[in-house]
């Protein structure tokens, strides 16, 4: 098993009276375990056309009903550039240039109408973006050739 | 304006060959500028004992504690799991709206924008009734 950690900090000296900080540290661990930690990832860095709203990862059996942690960075540095972050034709916010998102994922293959997919599109420019998913295990495609 | 900031970093020295360790630093601002959010929710805590949906961020009402987010903006939330792992079968399941985003299990976090339009509340499940403590805020503008 690896032992995997993801760590926040929330800080501003001057949005409150007082400092604000506030730190959180976790470990990626599998579905059902006390200390078993997630084995698998995939960390990838994408161009995402503006235009069209992408499948970025993609729904799995194998993903389904577990403990999945998407990481996506959205790599551009004009302000105005952003891309919004969808699952099952909700949209779940914008990341702005030099936004991040950190959340858990699980498949619901359950939904008639739409995939639970984590989908992207891009707004104003072309979006460079890197994401990481930890994850337990993919549902691999048999080759057809 | 107020400078905000949000940091990741994700490390592990055995996932990999070789160790990984990734780590930015999110200026949060309001959406399409370089001006700093100067509002928040503050920092919540709410505790239930329920196997029942509960509403953690209720968008697009004109009261409660996330009345005043401007819907598809840059909005931020930040949620923790407060209870312990235990066995790691407890959990609560995050939606927006209808919709499963994940399971935050005991002691886990998550940070996401939020489009925060009306009906996009964010939710929470329980996976049993015994009691459960999220801490949570959210950045707007």
């Amino acid at each position: 098993m690896a032992t995997t950690t993801a760590t926040i900090t929330l800080s501003s000296a001057d949005l409150l009276s007082d400092n604000m900080s506030l730190s959180a540290t976790m470990n990626l661990y599998k579905n059902g375990t006390t200390a078993t930690g997630l084995e698998q990832l995939n960390y990838h860095r994408a161009l995402i056309p503006t235009g069209t709203n992408f499948d970025l990862i993609p729904e799995s059996a194998a993903l389904s009903e577990d403990a999945s942690y998407v990481y996506i960075c959205l790599k551009n540095t004009d302000v105005t550039d952003y891309v919004k972050i969808s699952i099952n034709s909700e949209e779940i916010g914008r990341l702005y240039a030099g936004d991040w998102l950190f959340m858990p994922w699980d498949c619901d293959l359950t939904h008639a109408t739409a995939d639970s997919s984590i989908e992207i599109e891009a707004f104003t420019h072309d979006a460079t973006i890197e994401y990481m998913l930890f994850h337990s295990g993919e549902t691999l495609l048999t080759a057809g050739d | 304006m107020a400078t905000t900031t949000a940091t990741i970093t994700i490390s592990s020295a055995d996932i990999a060959d070789n160790a990984i360790s990734v780590s930015n630093t999110a200026t949060l601002y309001t959406a399409g500028t370089d001006t700093g959010i100067s509002e928040t929710t503050g920092l919540g805590r709410k505790k239930v004992a329920t196997a029942s949906n509960v509403v953690l961020l209720d968008g697009g009402l004109t009261s409660g504690i996330a009345a005043d987010v401007t819907a598809d903006k840059s909005a931020k939330v930040y949620i923790k799991n407060h209870n312990d792992r235990g066995d790691g079968t407890k959990y609560v399941n995050i939606l927006l709206a209808a919709v499963e985003i994940g399971r935050l299990y005991g002691g886990d976090w998550m940070f996401i924008p939020w489009c925060a339009a009306d009906g996009k509340d964010i939710e929470f499940t329980p996976s049993d009734a015994t009691e459960t403590t999220l801490e949570y805020t959210c950045f707007y503008e």
